[in-house]
């Protein structure tokens, strides 16, 4: 086995592809949409293959699932984002949130190359196990699907500014009707929500464990999660309760998932409990 | 009768020869050659075409031919072993005693033979002849016309392969340029602009304030999309009831039109109002109702129905006849721009249909056609 050539090394490839989706897709906005993207479908199924390889070498070096640390947890959260992508790609209306997607997809690889992110340290004994490993997956689906909500928050906002400035690109533009994309924001952003109560919900039994769970009450990850959780329970609120979708809810969708991007690693590092 | 040739493409034919030793000819009317009055007299309702074409033939001036008739053109395509010039003084006779068309004609009837008769064809299955540039319909009456004449035996081995050449140059530049992309009516940019806000026009309903011709193309044109259906209102009632009627539709008294508002998607206004009828303290209770799901207006009033600041509304998207007609204008301007690719590819067509023929027969026996030396 060659032991130079590590998983990280295969992750850094599959940012490298990640980074020209990016190029190309540069290429698709400034052109309006008005061609099928499957080249950056391809693309990203490419740095999805490398993506996933360099998660399953990691865990069969770890021997279980690999979200032990911010590097791990960050490309499962990027993970999640292509997959979930690949999948509702296969519709080829949906296919331009390839174009979205890679952006974000690319930032997080990059966040998560950066030194320091991936040490080993050793868990919390009581905190190993099904309930840990469930924890950390539903939660990095949950911002998965939060990624690629917003994602789809950003193609609605360009069609809509298109349509209401009487941009000619909004009719060339192959991007799908916006009232299909307020749709696909609203269901990511409602399965994400549903993930992250699931997710929380296995965290809170997980606490179970510990000797002294009540003395983590204020623990500054559980207090953010609850805060997180509380913003985008406003938002399907204002959904669904309240009919306020459109430019406010699509606004609402990025403006928390880029909340969360910005405070998640350090608030994890402030955490005695994520982080010991 | 003037041979004009309305839309040279600037090929000589003595470069590119005959076809066939028996060439084929065009001969008919357009609405570039002639005015609605005139075409009229001349145009043949399908079921007398099949007799037409055995008369045509019967009389010995076609060996082969298909007559194409539409609201915008009346044409015979032949196969004649006449000179051309005779071809066409016996065909012109041949319309005008089929039609007993008495009145005087100046240059309403032109005349093309080979290469001119094929770049014709072509440019007449491509829509580049059509009225409106690049128009898709007329390559399906032309199918049709080419399949009656076919049914009916009137056609050969010239006119079968010049058809299928032009069928197939039409899909060509379908796919190879944009001149046929893009709406070019104020109705069908609606339509268009609907299906980019709309997962579905089959779940919508339309409503129609005021009755305009404008108005009445817009819905018309939603509703050959697939819109659920139409609702009409207007200040004489009568009016109203008999749009509806047409549409298949509903009216709606006009001082009620608002309690409608909450089912109805698309707005299409078009009233004679010296003020604004919707404006953004009207609409907002109204878009509650609607739990604000998208809205489309259309306001083609002159002076506009609908205030410009309710563009700015969560949701709801204003487009006023100016922005339609740009959206129209830009669409026609690409279209122009593609006309000198659509001619190239059309002559590259026509040159191997000729070339092909050409390596086939023996040179000594081609016979000029028409008009070369």
């Amino acid at each position: 086995m060659v032991t130079w050539f590590t998983d990280r090394h295969v992750f850094l490839l599959a940012v490298a592809v990640y980074g020209v989706s990016v190029i190309y897709s540069v290429f698709l906005w400034r052109k309006g949409f008005r061609q099928d993207n499957r080249v950056n479908y391809f693309l990203l199924l490419l740095a999805a293959a490398l993506h996933t390889t360099a998660m399953v070498r990691r865990g069969f070096r770890l021997d279980h699932c690999p979200v032990t640390n911010l590097y791990e947890a960050t490309i499962f959260i990027g993970w999640t984002i292509v997959a979930v992508y690949l999948a509702v790609g296969l519709w080829p209306r949906l296919r331009f949130l390839g174009a979205f997607a890679s952006p974000v997809l690319f930032g997080i690889g990059v966040f998560a190359l950066m030194p320091g992110l991936d040490e080993t340290h050793s868990a919390r004994p009581e905190l190993t196990g099904m309930w840990t490993s469930l924890h950390a997956a539903l939660m990095s689906l949950a911002y998965g699907a939060f990624g690629l909500s917003s994602a789809a928050a950003l193609m609605y906002l360009t069609q809509e500014r298109n349509l209401k400035f009487h941009r000619l690109k909004a009719i060339f533009s192959l991007l799908p009707p916006i009232q299909r994309l307020e749709v696909i924001v609203g269901r990511l952003l409602l399965a994400g929500f549903i993930l992250l109560t699931l997710g929380l919900a296995a965290g809170a039994i997980d606490l179970t464990r510990l000797n002294n769970p009540q003395a983590y009450r204020g623990d500054p990850k559980i207090i953010w999660s609850a805060l997180v959780w509380l913003i985008y329970l406003g938002l399907v609120l204002m959904r669904w309760k309240f009919a306020q979708g459109g430019r406010r809810f699509a606004l609402g969708a990025i403006g928390t998932f880029v909340f969360v991007l910005l405070t998640f690693w350090g608030v994890n590092l402030l955490s005695p409990l994520h982080n010991p | 009768m003037g041979f004009h040739e309305p839309h040279s493409i600037g090929q000589s034919g003595s470069d590119l020869g005959t076809l066939f030793a028996m060439p084929i000819v065009v001969l008919g009317l357009s609405h570039h050659s002639s005015p609605v009055a005139i075409r009229e007299r001349f145009a043949f309702g399908e079921a007398r075409v099949p007799a037409a074409l055995q008369l045509l033939r019967d009389s010995g001036v076609a060996e082969e031919a298909v007559i194409l008739s539409t609201c915008n053109r009346v044409e015979i395509y032949a196969v004649s072993s006449a000179e051309p010039r005779a071809a066409f003084d016996s065909l012109r006779d041949f319309l005008v005693r089929c039609h007993d068309y008495r009145d005087p004609l100046t240059d309403e009837i032109y005349g093309l033979s080979e290469p001119q008769s094929i770049h014709h064809l072509f440019k007449v299955a491509a829509g580049l002849d059509s009225m409106v540039l690049g128009e898709t319909e007329i390559l399906g009456q032309l199918k049709k016309a080419y399949e009656l004449a076919l049914q009916h035996g009137h056609t050969g081995s010239r006119l079968n392969k010049v058809f299928q050449r032009a069928f197939n140059a039409a899909k060509q530049i379908r796919t190879e340029t944009r001149i046929q992309r893009g709406s070019v009516s104020v109705g069908s940019v609606a339509v268009e602009l609907a299906e980019k806000i709309f997962s579905a026009l089959s779940e919508r309903e339309v409503m129609i304030i005021g009755a305009g011709d404008t108005s009445e193309k817009t819905a018309r044109a939603l509703l050959s999309r697939g819109a659920r259906s139409i609702l009409v209102s207007n200040r004489s009632h009568e009016k109203a009831v008999t749009l509806a009627n047409d549409l298949g539709g509903r009216a709606v008294l006009f001082e009620d039109w608002g309690k409608e508002f909450s089912k109805v998607d698309i707005v299409i206004s078009s009233t004679s109002a010296p003020h604004y009828i919707l404006d953004r303290v009207k609409l907002e209770p109204l878009m509650k109702s609607r739990r604000n799901r998208p809205l489309l207006l259309i306001d083609i009033a002159v002076p506009r129905d609908i205030e410009p600041e309710v563009n700015f509304m969560e949701n709801v998207y204003l487009y006023n006849i100016d922005d339609l007609q740009a959206i129209a204008d830009d669409y026609l301007k690409q279209r122009k721009e593609e006309i000198q690719r659509c001619e190239q590819i059309i002559r590259e067509k026509a040159e191997a249909l000729l070339g092909s023929h050409r390596e086939r027969s023996d040179p000594g026996q081609v016979r000029p056609a028409f008009g070369h030396k």
